[in-house]
Protein backbone atom coordinates (compact mmCIF):
# COMPACT_ATOMS: atom_id res chain seq x y z
CA UNK A 1 0.00 0.00 0.00
CA UNK A 2 1.40 3.66 -0.77
CA UNK A 3 0.20 6.28 0.81
CA UNK A 4 1.12 9.99 1.10
CA UNK A 5 0.51 12.01 3.88
CA UNK A 6 -3.11 14.44 3.61
CA UNK A 7 -3.66 15.62 6.59
CA UNK A 8 -3.73 15.55 10.10
CA UNK A 9 -7.29 16.33 11.47
CA UNK A 10 -7.88 16.59 15.08
CA UNK A 11 -11.49 16.97 16.41
CA UNK A 12 -12.95 17.98 19.44
CA UNK A 13 -15.54 15.71 20.66
CA UNK A 14 -18.95 16.94 22.82
CA UNK A 15 -20.92 15.36 25.17
CA UNK A 16 -21.70 12.07 24.11
CA UNK A 17 -25.58 11.14 23.52
CA UNK A 18 -25.86 7.16 24.94
CA UNK A 19 -28.57 5.80 23.07
CA UNK A 20 -27.56 2.18 24.61
CA UNK A 21 -28.36 -1.58 23.02
CA UNK A 22 -30.13 -1.03 19.72
CA UNK A 23 -30.50 -4.36 17.69
CA UNK A 24 -26.75 -4.26 16.27
CA UNK A 25 -25.10 -3.27 19.59
CA UNK A 26 -25.09 -0.68 21.97
CA UNK A 27 -25.57 3.11 20.19
CA UNK A 28 -23.73 6.42 20.93
CA UNK A 29 -23.30 9.93 18.99
CA UNK A 30 -20.59 11.86 19.03
CA UNK A 31 -20.72 15.65 18.14
CA UNK A 32 -18.29 17.44 17.60
CA UNK A 33 -17.54 20.57 18.83
CA UNK A 34 -14.63 21.65 16.44
CA UNK A 35 -11.60 20.86 15.11
CA UNK A 36 -8.76 21.43 12.85
CA UNK A 37 -6.74 19.88 9.76
CA UNK A 38 -3.35 20.91 8.62
CA UNK A 39 -2.05 19.31 5.45
CA UNK A 40 0.49 20.01 2.50
CA UNK A 41 -2.45 20.64 0.24
CA UNK A 42 -5.22 21.65 2.72
CA UNK A 43 -6.10 23.16 5.82
CA UNK A 44 -8.94 24.67 8.06
CA UNK A 45 -11.00 24.04 10.70
CA UNK A 46 -13.82 21.40 11.27
CA UNK A 47 -17.43 23.09 11.58
CA UNK A 48 -19.54 22.19 14.26
CA UNK A 49 -22.98 20.64 13.90
CA UNK A 50 -23.50 17.98 11.70
CA UNK A 51 -20.52 16.63 12.29
CA UNK A 52 -20.39 13.36 14.47
CA UNK A 53 -19.32 10.19 14.84
CA UNK A 54 -22.11 7.60 15.09
CA UNK A 55 -20.26 4.09 16.99
CA UNK A 56 -21.90 1.06 17.55
CA UNK A 57 -20.03 -0.92 20.35
CA UNK A 58 -20.27 -4.77 18.57
CA UNK A 59 -20.96 -7.53 20.17
CA UNK A 60 -17.60 -8.77 19.41
CA UNK A 61 -16.01 -5.63 21.39
CA UNK A 62 -14.84 -3.81 17.94
CA UNK A 63 -16.49 -0.13 17.88
CA UNK A 64 -17.72 0.53 14.73
CA UNK A 65 -17.41 4.33 13.90
CA UNK A 66 -19.28 6.09 11.41
CA UNK A 67 -17.58 9.50 10.84
CA UNK A 68 -18.91 12.51 8.84
CA UNK A 69 -17.41 15.66 9.25
CA UNK A 70 -17.76 19.27 7.76
CA UNK A 71 -14.26 20.82 6.72
CA UNK A 72 -13.94 24.40 6.09
CA UNK A 73 -10.94 25.37 4.36
CA UNK A 74 -9.09 28.60 5.35
CA UNK A 75 -9.93 29.58 2.22
CA UNK A 76 -13.42 28.95 2.13
CA UNK A 77 -14.11 25.63 0.93
CA UNK A 78 -16.47 23.14 2.34
CA UNK A 79 -15.13 19.45 2.27
CA UNK A 80 -17.64 16.77 3.89
CA UNK A 81 -15.68 13.77 4.64
CA UNK A 82 -17.48 10.33 5.61
CA UNK A 83 -15.24 7.85 7.06
CA UNK A 84 -15.73 4.31 8.32
CA UNK A 85 -13.54 3.45 11.25
CA UNK A 86 -13.04 0.29 13.62
CA UNK A 87 -11.32 0.52 17.44
CA UNK A 88 -10.46 -2.45 19.47
CA UNK A 89 -7.63 -3.32 21.63
CA UNK A 90 -7.01 -5.34 24.70
CA UNK A 91 -9.74 -5.07 27.44
CA UNK A 92 -7.43 -2.90 29.86
CA UNK A 93 -6.45 -0.26 26.97
CA UNK A 94 -10.04 0.43 26.19
CA UNK A 95 -10.61 0.80 29.72
CA UNK A 96 -8.01 3.35 30.21
CA UNK A 97 -9.38 4.71 26.90
CA UNK A 98 -13.27 4.91 28.52
CA UNK A 99 -11.62 6.39 31.48
CA UNK A 100 -10.68 9.22 29.76
CA UNK A 101 -6.21 8.65 29.65
CA UNK A 102 -4.11 9.09 27.10
CA UNK A 103 -3.24 5.65 25.70
CA UNK A 104 -0.20 4.73 23.20
CA UNK A 105 -2.28 4.69 20.00
CA UNK A 106 -0.05 1.91 18.90
CA UNK A 107 -1.02 -0.58 21.72
CA UNK A 108 -5.17 -0.66 20.20
CA UNK A 109 -6.12 -0.63 16.25
CA UNK A 110 -7.97 3.02 15.20
CA UNK A 111 -7.89 3.07 11.57
CA UNK A 112 -10.44 4.52 9.66
CA UNK A 113 -11.20 4.68 5.68
CA UNK A 114 -12.78 7.62 4.15
CA UNK A 115 -13.79 9.44 1.12
CA UNK A 116 -14.89 13.21 0.17
CA UNK A 117 -16.94 15.52 -1.96
CA UNK A 118 -16.29 18.92 -2.27
CA UNK A 119 -17.69 21.28 -5.29
CA UNK A 120 -14.56 23.41 -4.79
CA UNK A 121 -12.75 23.54 -8.04
CA UNK A 122 -9.11 23.92 -5.67
CA UNK A 123 -9.71 20.44 -3.81
CA UNK A 124 -11.44 18.90 -6.61
CA UNK A 125 -8.82 15.86 -6.52
CA UNK A 126 -10.64 14.78 -3.01
CA UNK A 127 -13.74 13.62 -4.95
CA UNK A 128 -11.32 11.43 -6.95
CA UNK A 129 -9.47 9.12 -3.93
CA UNK A 130 -9.76 7.31 -1.57
CA UNK A 131 -7.91 7.83 1.91
CA UNK A 132 -7.23 5.36 4.81
CA UNK A 133 -6.62 7.05 8.26
CA UNK A 134 -5.15 6.14 11.92
CA UNK A 135 -6.65 6.98 15.00
CA UNK A 136 -4.93 8.67 18.54
CA UNK A 137 -7.92 8.72 20.88
CA UNK A 138 -6.89 11.59 23.19
CA UNK A 139 -9.15 12.73 26.04
CA UNK A 140 -10.24 15.54 24.21
CA UNK A 141 -10.77 13.88 21.26
CA UNK A 142 -9.05 12.02 18.47
CA UNK A 143 -6.36 12.90 16.06
CA UNK A 144 -6.63 11.20 12.70
CA UNK A 145 -3.66 11.08 10.25
CA UNK A 146 -4.86 10.62 7.38
CA UNK A 147 -3.19 9.54 3.95
CA UNK A 148 -4.13 9.31 0.40
CA UNK A 149 -3.54 5.75 -0.44
CA UNK A 150 -1.87 6.14 -4.09
CA UNK B 1 0.76 3.67 7.38
CA UNK B 2 1.56 -0.50 6.72
CA UNK B 3 -0.33 -2.97 5.09
CA UNK B 4 -0.18 -7.11 4.51
CA UNK B 5 -1.30 -8.68 1.53
CA UNK B 6 -4.76 -10.59 2.05
CA UNK B 7 -6.62 -11.86 -1.15
CA UNK B 8 -6.16 -11.17 -4.73
CA UNK B 9 -9.75 -11.58 -5.84
CA UNK B 10 -10.61 -12.34 -9.65
CA UNK B 11 -14.64 -11.17 -10.24
CA UNK B 12 -16.64 -12.98 -13.14
CA UNK B 13 -18.99 -10.80 -14.83
CA UNK B 14 -22.38 -10.73 -16.84
CA UNK B 15 -23.54 -8.53 -19.50
CA UNK B 16 -23.41 -5.14 -17.74
CA UNK B 17 -27.15 -3.91 -17.14
CA UNK B 18 -27.45 -0.35 -17.77
CA UNK B 19 -29.90 1.58 -16.40
CA UNK B 20 -29.32 4.93 -17.82
CA UNK B 21 -29.22 7.94 -16.59
CA UNK B 22 -30.92 8.36 -12.86
CA UNK B 23 -30.48 11.46 -10.63
CA UNK B 24 -26.99 10.39 -9.06
CA UNK B 25 -25.79 9.68 -12.88
CA UNK B 26 -25.36 7.11 -15.03
CA UNK B 27 -26.00 3.60 -13.23
CA UNK B 28 -24.25 0.47 -14.45
CA UNK B 29 -24.68 -3.13 -12.42
CA UNK B 30 -22.19 -5.57 -13.59
CA UNK B 31 -23.86 -8.64 -11.76
CA UNK B 32 -21.10 -11.07 -10.61
CA UNK B 33 -21.34 -14.60 -11.75
CA UNK B 34 -18.27 -16.43 -10.12
CA UNK B 35 -14.50 -15.83 -9.52
CA UNK B 36 -12.36 -16.58 -6.73
CA UNK B 37 -10.24 -15.46 -3.88
CA UNK B 38 -6.45 -16.44 -2.75
CA UNK B 39 -4.58 -15.63 -0.17
CA UNK B 40 -2.07 -16.79 2.74
CA UNK B 41 -5.12 -16.91 5.20
CA UNK B 42 -7.89 -17.97 3.24
CA UNK B 43 -9.30 -18.84 -0.29
CA UNK B 44 -12.21 -20.08 -2.62
CA UNK B 45 -14.84 -19.08 -4.47
CA UNK B 46 -17.09 -15.92 -5.62
CA UNK B 47 -20.96 -17.04 -5.15
CA UNK B 48 -22.82 -16.03 -8.24
CA UNK B 49 -25.78 -13.77 -7.30
CA UNK B 50 -23.46 -10.33 -6.26
CA UNK B 51 -22.50 -7.40 -8.10
CA UNK B 52 -21.38 -3.99 -8.78
CA UNK B 53 -23.46 -1.05 -8.75
CA UNK B 54 -21.06 1.72 -10.83
CA UNK B 55 -22.47 4.99 -10.86
CA UNK B 56 -20.69 7.48 -13.37
CA UNK B 57 -20.50 11.07 -11.37
CA UNK B 58 -20.09 14.05 -13.60
CA UNK B 59 -16.32 14.35 -13.66
CA UNK B 60 -16.31 11.16 -15.20
CA UNK B 61 -15.29 8.77 -12.72
CA UNK B 62 -16.65 5.95 -11.34
CA UNK B 63 -18.03 5.12 -7.85
CA UNK B 64 -18.19 1.79 -6.81
CA UNK B 65 -20.86 -0.32 -4.80
CA UNK B 66 -19.66 -3.97 -4.85
CA UNK B 67 -21.68 -7.04 -3.03
CA UNK B 68 -20.45 -10.40 -2.74
CA UNK B 69 -20.34 -13.74 -1.25
CA UNK B 70 -17.00 -15.50 -0.80
CA UNK B 71 -17.03 -19.09 0.00
CA UNK B 72 -13.63 -20.73 1.24
CA UNK B 73 -12.37 -23.83 0.67
CA UNK B 74 -13.82 -25.49 3.82
CA UNK B 75 -17.11 -24.23 3.86
CA UNK B 76 -17.43 -20.65 5.57
CA UNK B 77 -19.57 -18.22 3.81
CA UNK B 78 -17.80 -14.11 3.55
CA UNK B 79 -20.10 -11.25 2.97
CA UNK B 80 -17.70 -8.77 1.07
CA UNK B 81 -19.07 -5.33 0.51
CA UNK B 82 -16.50 -2.62 -1.00
CA UNK B 83 -17.28 1.44 -2.13
CA UNK B 84 -14.52 2.68 -4.46
CA UNK B 85 -13.33 5.63 -6.90
CA UNK B 86 -12.69 4.40 -10.44
CA UNK B 87 -10.61 7.24 -12.43
CA UNK B 88 -9.37 6.36 -15.49
CA UNK B 89 -7.94 9.79 -16.83
CA UNK B 90 -5.57 9.32 -13.57
CA UNK B 91 -5.15 5.65 -13.71
CA UNK B 92 -6.51 5.35 -10.15
CA UNK B 93 -8.90 2.18 -9.08
CA UNK B 94 -9.08 1.87 -5.81
CA UNK B 95 -11.56 0.21 -3.29
CA UNK B 96 -12.25 -0.10 0.72
CA UNK B 97 -13.49 -3.42 0.99
CA UNK B 98 -15.30 -4.56 4.39
CA UNK B 99 -15.84 -8.10 5.20
CA UNK B 100 -18.55 -10.08 7.54
CA UNK B 101 -18.42 -13.52 8.70
CA UNK B 102 -20.03 -15.66 11.58
CA UNK B 103 -16.97 -18.33 11.34
CA UNK B 104 -14.82 -18.09 13.96
CA UNK B 105 -12.28 -19.34 11.46
CA UNK B 106 -12.20 -16.23 9.68
CA UNK B 107 -13.67 -14.09 12.39
CA UNK B 108 -10.27 -11.77 11.79
CA UNK B 109 -11.89 -10.00 8.75
CA UNK B 110 -14.38 -8.49 10.62
CA UNK B 111 -12.13 -6.79 12.99
CA UNK B 112 -10.05 -5.08 10.04
CA UNK B 113 -10.15 -2.31 7.40
CA UNK B 114 -8.70 -3.24 4.23
CA UNK B 115 -7.85 -1.23 0.33
CA UNK B 116 -7.84 -2.73 -2.69
CA UNK B 117 -6.73 -2.11 -5.71
CA UNK B 118 -8.44 -2.71 -9.11
CA UNK B 119 -7.60 -3.73 -12.68
CA UNK B 120 -9.72 -4.35 -15.36
CA UNK B 121 -8.24 -7.43 -17.42
CA UNK B 122 -9.36 -8.95 -20.37
CA UNK B 123 -11.01 -12.01 -18.23
CA UNK B 124 -12.86 -9.86 -15.55
CA UNK B 125 -11.78 -7.35 -12.77
CA UNK B 126 -8.90 -8.03 -10.68
CA UNK B 127 -8.64 -6.52 -6.99
CA UNK B 128 -5.57 -6.77 -4.94
CA UNK B 129 -7.16 -6.28 -1.48
CA UNK B 130 -4.48 -6.12 1.56
CA UNK B 131 -5.24 -5.82 5.28
CA UNK B 132 -4.17 -2.27 6.95
CA UNK B 133 -1.90 -2.67 9.77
Amino acid sequence: MNTRLLMMLQVKVAKPQDLGAVPHGTRRTVPLSGGSFEGPRLRGTVVAGGSADWQVLRSDGVLEMDLRVTLQTDDGALISMKSCGLRHGPPEIIAAIARGETVDPATYYFRTTARFETAHPAYAFLNRIVAVASGDRRPEGPIYTVHELL
Amino acid sequence: MQSRSLIVLRLATAAIQEVGTTPHGRLSIFPIIGGSFEGERLRGRVLPGGGDWVTTATDGTFELDLRATLETDDGALIHLTFTGARDDANGYFRTLPRFETASPKYAFLNRLLAVGIGEIRPDGPVHTIEEIL
